[in-house]
Formats: C-alpha cells, structure tokens, sequence
C-alpha cells in the first residue's frame, strides 16, 4: 500500500520541472478538506499538494519558475482553508461542509464588537453608552444577517447564523434586562430557541422559513419592547403561507422578502415602522 | 555725503522688503527631471517593449504643495515622439501637453519643459499623449497636496497616513495590434477571457433562442470590455505589502487615506477592502462629502480618494481592484500579519447580458430605455450579470417575469444586493459649486455613436477628423447634456477645467474632470470656461480615443506660441486621429490559395479578395473593392470594383448565371459598381453590376461562433458558385480550415490571419 502510494506519487511529481517541495501548515478538519485542499492548489505539471489530516501540514511540491507558494497558498485559502500567509474570506469559510468547518486561529470579530472594542481604546464614555445598549442587541442582530441570507436563499449561512442565535440565546442574562424585556422574554425564549434549533439544523430554505415565520413573530413582540438605536420595519408579504401571509423584521425600509429570495425580491410592504423609543 | 548715506540706507529697505515679500509668497520651484526610455519588463511570463520614465514603471510620484510652481523636464530618449500631458490640471493652455493642439510632439533626443503655477490640490495623475504609450508605461501619480493653513483643510482626512496607487494593466501583445485586432473583430480576446458566447455555450446555458435574437439583431458576443490583459499593477506591482506610512507601523484601529488614479488605458476596475467598508473622500482631486460604501467602480482615467480601516490586529487586510470583466486582480495588503483575502467577484453571466441587450437594440441599431430616465451610474443594466447582486444563474423563472418588468429598480444594484454601491447621485461636494448667474451659457448637446463590429467610436456619429474645434467665448458658461446611444460605457474627460456633474445635490453637485456615462444614460455637466486655449474633451479608453471620439473646445482665440501654424497642426491631428489599418488573411489549403487584405478607417475600405488555384483549370480570381461605409451602424457600403479573373475552361463550356447571362471568356477583367449590406444574422448582401452588364448578388456569412473555437462560414451567390467552411482557431494568428468550394472542391488548409 505504502509503496503504490509512493510510487504514484513520483509518477506524478516526475512531470513537474524544477521541483520544490514546501512543508506548509494549512487549517482542515477531514478527508473533505484534503480533497478540496489539494483539488484548491493542485495544478497539472504543476503544482501537487499533500495534505495530511493528523498534523494539518501540507507537502507542496512545485515548479518553481512557473508557479510560487504564496499563489498556491492564495487559491487554498479563496477555497475557504486559512493557512500560514493567507486567512480565506469569511463568506467562503461559511460555505465549507459542517464537518470541514474548522476552529479558527483568528476569530474574526463581529462588526458591532469591534466598534465598542475600538471605542474601549479611546475613551471611558463609550463603554458607558455600551452598557445603555440593551443586551438583546447581540438577538436582533443575528435575526437580522439569518434574515439576509435567506434573501439570498442561502441555507448555508442561514443555518450557521441560526445556530450563533442559538448561542446568544443561551447566554442572555435575564438579570440585566429591563422589567418590559424580561417579560417578554420569559414568554418568547423557549420559542426562539425551538425555532432557531430547528432552522440550523437543516439546510433546506425552504423548511428554514417555516421556522422564520414564527420566529419573526416573537421576535416583533421582543423588539417591540426594546429600545432601538435605529428603526426596525416590520414588513409583510401577503403570499407565503399559502396566501396567509407572513411578517418580517428589517433594518432597511426598502422591502428585500426573505420568504421568497430573488423570485420576488420586492414583493411585500412596510406595515409598521418600530423607532427609537 | 549725507545724502548719498540715505540713498543707501533706502535701497537697503527695499532690498529687504523684496526679500520678505519673496519669502511670503513662497514661490518655490519644484523641479523634476523625467528620462523616457525604452525598456525590456517581464510582467506576464515574457520579455516585451516598454518605457520606462527614471527607470521605473509606473512614472516617478509627482508632488507638490498648492502655490508651488511646478518645472518638469523632459528628456525624450525614445525612438519616437512623446509628450506629457497633465491629468485635471489647471494650467496655461501650452502646457496641457497634447501635441499638434497644444504643442508639438516632443521630438526624439530633444528636451522639453514644462512649466506652471500649482493652483489646485487633489489626486491626479499624468500621462503620455502620443499613440498608444500609455498602455506600455507612461502612467504616472501627480499629487497636490494642501496647504495645512487651508480652509477647507479637514482634521481626519486630510491629515491621515496617504499612499498614492496607479492602476494598470499589462498585455504581452504589442498595443498597435491590439488596436488593429479590435478595428478588424478579431475574437481572440474573448477566447481567452472564455467570453466567446458561441452557439454551443448557449445551448448548453438554454440560451439559444438568446443567441439566436442576437445575432437576428446584427450583434456580436457582447461584453463589457473589449480587451484581454495579461496582468493588473497597482504602483506597477501585481501584489504589495502596505506594512508601513512614512516609516509608522500600521496597527489595528488605524485608518489609512489611498489616493487611486486608474491609469489602465481601457479597464474599469472595482474596488473592494477585506476590512470592511469604504469611505470615499474625494474624486478627481475634488473634495466630497465622506460617504460609506462596499466598493466602487473607478472608470478609465478618474481619481478617487478613499479612506479605509485596519479593524483587527495580526492580520493584514486586500484592498482589491478587479478588472470589470472579473478576469484579472491586482492587490494591496494593509497591515501586519496574515493576509486576509477578500472573496473573488464571481465571474459574470453573459447569456443574461445578452438578453439585457436584445432587450435594449432596436432593429436599427438604436438603443431602447423602455422609459427609464438613467443617468449618474444609479441603474447598472450590467446587474443582471452579477451573480453577487441577482444571484447565480438558475433555470429561467417565467412567472416572474412580468413582475420584474414593471419593477422601476429591477436595475438598482442598491436596492436589489445587500451591499451599497458608488453612483454619482452619492457624491456631494462640501462647497457651494454653482457658477456665475450673469455668464452667458452656451448649451450643447452630444450623442455617443459607437459600432462595436467595426470598432468606430464618435460624437454625433462623427469622428475627430470630421469635425471642426468648437468655438467657445471666454467667459462663457458651457453645459453639455450627453446621451449615450452606444452599447459602450465611456468615461468622457475634458481638459483644463473640472465641470460640474448636475445631480439631486443641486448647488453642491461635486466637481469632476471625467464622467462615465453608461449606455442609455443621459447626464449634464457644466462649467465656466474661463482659461483660453484649445481644450481636448474626449473618451479615456485608449482606443475609443484613437478611433475619433474626440472633440476640441477652443475657448477664445488664443495665441500659442508653441504653434504658430495651429489650422495645420489640427489637420495633422485629425489625420493622426483616423489612421487606416491594416488586415490580411489567407489560407493555405490543399486546392488553392484563398485570402483576402483590407486597409480601412472609420469611414472607408479598400479591399481585396483573392482565390488562387494550383491548375489552370481551377483557375486564379482577384476582386478588388474600394467603398465607403453609410450610417451610424454601417451596414451599408457602396463600392466600386475591379475584378480580374483567369480560368481554363473547356471547348464549348460556358458559365451561365441565375439570369442567363454567359460568360464564355477564359480570361476577363470587369469594373463594377456594387452595395453591401450587412442583413440580420449578420449575413452580408452583396449586389454588383459589371461593365458588361452582368450582374451578380451573393450572400456571404463568415465567423459564425458554432463552439468557443470552432467557426463556421458560407457564401452563395447568382453564378452559381457556393463555399462553405469551417474552422479551428489555433491562436489569434492561425487556424486549422476546412472548405468546400463549387470551383475548387474540397480543401483543408492553415489559414492564417494578421
């Protein structure tokens, strides 16, 4: 076994021309991830990847007058594999197959984190406005990017923002929320988590925004009773549900149906405008 | 003896006086000398041409401080002419650097000077004038920065760590011949961009009918834009490490203000940031309000001043441009640590491209905007291929159709994507930028004609060398509304002046010195024309430009003295600007020789087509065409001809055509008269009547794209003659051919074209 192994690896390095050969780290979880680590920076007469699953090092043999590591390195990490020169985009690390979804290095730090984060270096007094803000920002917000994707009818990401809503869930303090918060809260939480639970653990768009529905519509009976920095629209599409239609909260005016994706991208209406209270 | 003491004493105090007033006005020269060479660079895998200025590519970075007088010498070491021309500055006419308008080249081994106030601030750039040096090299950042004691000097941005970046690109082919490859439609760029949109792929994607419309509607494959390169550069390097800002480390948290001038002679390219949004400060060395986005497009030759963040220590962020055909990327990585890439854009769907465009060409030729008012770059008719904003292509959904049609922002990236766009409604100038209520204002409307087959760019379907500088009084205002009616984007950039581009800002509408304008969008721009001179307006893609799409604003009646004979300088420029170009093709094949030449401008061609045999009784036959092309599409061409032709033929054989006319002859040579017409599907019609009365009609389709390299031709006409031929493309100067011919039967040849 070792030396067919062996034996078809020097067949196939013996058409590449001044070899080099590179022991790189490249992050991976399985099998999955070494097929698609090396179909990534494989090139034929060119480039061979070896990619072992125990030690997540990569054996890269090249040509090294018509190819380099850092293009090499560059096309695995665009596949969605962070490694020793690149971190791949988010969106691509997103898409990976669960089992290829690796522990991260680098955390890559949410948008609304890394401002306070920021404003924690400059000054005492954003720290204070951070604490005003209501600890179920962290809820809506996550709704919000599932909302987004399943614009986009992405289960993918759907199903992973699902599951960070999850998470946020599970750790809100009821302690920190306000009287209005709290009881609503109590009365909301266990729906939210069934209906998060249940779209994260499909992929399917379609089984996702059954769940969306009533999920939307505790979530407009949470935010009601929040206060908001921005307005929220809560917006309306009367076909889904077999023309019972069907209600969702947004940051944007503008109608982006989530029930439908591009199909009917602006189909609905705005029925109320939630403002800062 | 006293006197004299105070006479002295007097003189001293003026002596000093004028020392003081010098110093107080700070008239400090700024000199800097420019060697243009030629060079040998490897950019894309072989040793190819270049100029290089100082030994470098891009051209050295060029800065001042506004109130500086600027002195640049020029040594020209080539081989040729050159000139330098001065991208959105304001300066005396004479020093605008465009030769044969307002000045003479500058000749090879001679030394020119340039010399003005620098009485702006803001990101430029400058670049060569002459031919087509601008795409192998002379590019180069002109930067102006501001005086800290202006009063438009803004805490935040102004004062920020700055780079200055050119965008380029790089082909490996001589630009003279990409030039003439685009003027004779040869496909070999789309071939390699894998955009040829053949009949195959279409079928594959279920486009066929799409296809078929297409070419029903005498269009070629489509795509937005027109040439392949081999490498994107930004300050001359395809990937850069931006780890330090004058000697300071970057840290997370740090915001770092990049001055982009797209110094690319034909690309537009988007720019996107791994680190999060956007904001753009200035365009066209224009201050505008800050304004947040997730990328922009930069067109050919703009200016735009965009700050960014570094969110996030250990890593270092791509700030990426992308060519608009998604082909190619250059990248600059800003920070210290991992480099975190952004996410590609995906590659564009063309077949829905096409049907954008089917949707839009009326049968004449003329565009169609189903009632939309575009303008200011708001609806990009090019969403429907961007996967990004309308989603991966998908079996066609027709219940949807009808919705979509009445949807007013089914073109609005910003409504229909998630991610926030640049569009000239965005841009607001900081200041009140209206102009004088009491000037005269001259209005002048242009069209934009192009004709993508032939490669004829122009204004009003004129070119350069058809029209007259147009006459502007000094002082007056002049507001120019321009319709684009061609099937291009063009960025229009005029000379001398910034203009104001009207939009939902009213009175701070922002200043601009180059305006894209997008098929179908009707835009105004205006400004005082208040500096004496012949001032350039045209289209920045290089070879738009070279193909006419230029006009002259001379602005009073200036005197310069750089051209003293200025009608004949305008002459020779026009001339210069509609140069006939050559193509010849031949192949061959195992039963004869069959080719043709061509040397034709925007309006005119001379060709000739000849079809040799190895016997006599195959026999030898040249016809010789000399016409002009009608119309703003040109598919009619008017022709005399001369035909010469040699054939053995048998005793009592004889030739008779379609109406019985015969022509018994071995030998014959015939003038005819003659009209071309390109029907629908492309086909040409061709009717000639000969000297003896003898008349032909034939019917002629060559190129048709059966798959991406395969392609398929046939010829029939009243003599009873027929051709059909097919035919591999090997690279863009050979093929593999195969043809059957009523004369010489069956062959199969190399044809080869240049």
């Amino acid at each position: 076994m070792v030396i067919t192994v062996l034996l078809s690896s020097t067949i196939s390095f013996a058409q590449i021309k001044n070899t080099t050969t590179a022991s790189v780290k490249i992050n991976g979880n399985c099998e999955m991830c070494k097929a698609a680590i090396e179909k990534a920076g494989n090139v034929k007469k060119l480039v061979v990847i070896n990619w072992n699953e125990n030690t997540k090092f990569a054996s890269i043999t090249y040509d090294s007058k018509q190819s380099n590591l850092e293009e090499i390195l560059k096309r695995v990490a665009l596949a969605g594999y962070d490694n020793e020169q690149f971190r791949a985009p988010d969106d691509a690390y997103a898409k990976l197959p669960e089992c290829c979804q690796y522990e991260r290095v680098q955390k890559t730090i949410a948008k609304a984190e890394l401002k306070t984060q920021l404003q924690d270096h400059s000054s005492h007094k954003a720290t204070a406005e951070k604490q005003e803000n209501s600890p179920l920002k962290a809820v809506f917000e996550s709704y919000f990017a599932m909302k987004d994707a399943l614009v986009k009818s992405d289960g993918t990401t759907t199903s992973v923002t699902a599951k960070s809503l999850l998470n946020i869930i599970a750790s809100i303090k009821m302690q920190t929320l306000t009287t209005n918060e709290h009881t609503t809260w109590m009365k909301v939480a266990k729906d939210l988590s069934f209906d998060a639970e249940h779209i994260s653990d499909t992929k399917d768009p379609g089984h996702q925004r059954d769940h969306f529905m009533s999920l939307s519509k505790n979530m407009y009976e949470l935010i009601k009773v929040s206060k908001q920095e921005t307005p929220v629209y809560y917006q309306h599409c009367p076909m889904y549900n077999d023309g019972k239609g069907a209600n969702w909260l947004s940051k944007e005016n503008a109608v982006k149906n989530p029930y439908y994706g591009s199909k009917m991208l602006t189909c609905g209406s705005v029925v109320e405008t939630i403002g800062h209270k | 003896m006293n006197k004299h003491k105070s006479i002295y004493k007097n003189a001293l105090l003026v002596v000093f006086m004028l020392l003081y007033a010098q110093s107080l006005f700070a008239q400090k020269v700024v000199r800097y000398d420019l060697y243009v060479k030629d060079t040998l660079v490897n950019y894309a895998g072989k040793e190819k041409r270049a100029i290089a200025v100082n030994g470098q590519i891009p051209m050295p970075t060029l800065t001042f401080t506004e109130g500086d007088t600027a002195e640049i010498v020029v040594y020209n070491r080539l081989k040729e002419n050159t000139s330098l021309h001065w991208h959105g500055l304001f300066l005396p006419n004479k020093e605008d650097g465009v030769p044969l308008l307002t000045q003479q080249p500058i000749a090879p081994g001679t030394t020119y000077t340039y010399r003005f106030p620098i009485i702006q601030n803001g990101t430029h750039w400058y670049h060569s004038h002459s031919g087509l040096q601008e795409q192998i090299g002379m590019y180069g950042n002109f930067i102006m920065k501001k005086r800290e004691t202006d009063q438009t000097f803004r805490k935040g941005i102004d004062d920020l760590p700055t780079v200055p970046i050119i965008l380029s690109e790089w082909t490996n082919l001589n630009p003279n011949n990409i030039n003439r490859m685009l003027h004779n439609a040869n496909d070999w760029t789309a071939i390699k961009k894998g955009a040829t949109q053949s009949y195959a792929e279409a079928i594959r994607e279920g486009q066929f009918a799409t296809k078929l419309k297409n070419e029903w509607k005498r269009m070629l494959a489509m795509d937005v834009s027109d040439v392949y390169y081999d490498k994107i550069l930004m300050n001359g390097s395809h990937q850069t490490d931006l780890k330090t800002v004058d000697g300071k480390t970057l840290k997370a948290g740090d915001k770092v203000r990049l001055r982009i001038s797209n110094g690319g002679a034909s690309s537009y390219f988007w720019l996107t940031y791994a680190g999060g949004k956007i904001t753009v400060v200035a365009s066209d060395g224009n201050d505008v309000e800050p304004v947040e986005v997730d990328r922009l497009i930069i067109a050919v030759s703009e200016t735009y001043d965009v700050v960014v963040t570094i969110p996030q220590e250990g890593l270092s962020y791509e700030f990426l441009a992308t060519t608009e055909d998604r082909t190619q990327s250059a990248s600059y990585f800003i920070g210290n640590g991992t480099k975190q890439l952004i996410a590609p854009l995906p590659r564009l769907k063309y077949f829905e491209g096409m049907q954008m465009m089917n949707d839009m060409m009326k049968m004449n030729g003329d565009l169609d905007d189903m009632g939309m008012k575009m303008s200011l770059n708001q609806m990009d008719m090019n969403v429907v291929m961007y996967p990004e904003i309308t989603g991966e292509t998908e079996k066609r959904k027709a219940q949807n159709a009808k919705e979509m049609e009445s949807d007013p922002d089914r073109y609005n990236p910003n409504v229909l994507g998630d991610i926030k766009t640049l569009n000239y409604a965005m841009l607001k100038s900081p200041n009140i930028t209206t102009l004088p209520k009491d000037a005269p204002v001259k209005e002048i409307k242009f069209t934009l004609t192009g004709n993508m087959n032939r490669y004829v760019w122009s204004m009003d379907n004129k070119v350069l060398a058809e029209t007259d500088k147009i006459p502007v009084k000094k002082g007056e205002i002049l507001r120019i509304t321009i319709y684009n009616n061609s099937m291009m984007r063009h960025p229009m950039h005029l000379h001398g002046f910034d203009f104001r581009i009207i939009n939902p800002n009213g009175e701070k509408s922002p200043l601009k010195n180059v305006m894209d304008i997008m098929p179908m969008e009707t835009n105004t721009i205006e400004f005082l024309a208040s500096e004496e001179g012949d001032w350039f307006f045209h289209c920045h893609i290089l070879y738009h430009m070279m193909a006419g799409m230029n006009r002259v604003f001379a602005v009073g009646d200036y005197q310069n003295p750089n051209l003293p004979n200025k009608a004949k300088a305008y002459k020779m420029l026009q001339a210069e600007s509609n140069m006939p170009h050559f193509m010849v093709q031949n192949d061959f094949a195992t039963n004869g020789n069959d080719g043709e030449a061509m040397l034709q401008n925007a309006r005119w061609s001379v060709g000739t087509e000849w079809r040799l045999g190895y016997s006599n009784m195959h026999g030898y036959e040249v016809e010789t065409h000399v016409g002009r092309y009608i119309g703003k599409m040109q598919w009619l061409m008017p022709f005399i001809g001369f035909d010469y032709r040699y054939r053995k033929m048998g005793m009592d054989e004889h030739e008779t055509n379609l109406f019985g006319q015969k022509n018994e002859k071995d030998s014959r040579r015939a003038l005819s008269i003659g009209l071309m017409y390109t029907l629908p599907m492309l086909i040409n019609f061709q009717s000639e009547i000969y000297h003896d009365g003898i008349v032909r009609l034939s019917l002629m389709r060559e190129d048709i794209p059966v798959s991406k390299r395969l392609r398929a031709g046939f010829m029939v006409n009243t003599d009873l003659e027929y051709m059909a031929d097919l035919r591999y493309i090997l690279n863009k100067n050979m093929g593999i051919r195969s043809h059957y011919d009523s004369d010489m039967g069956f062959g199969i040849g190399i044809a080869m074209s240049y």
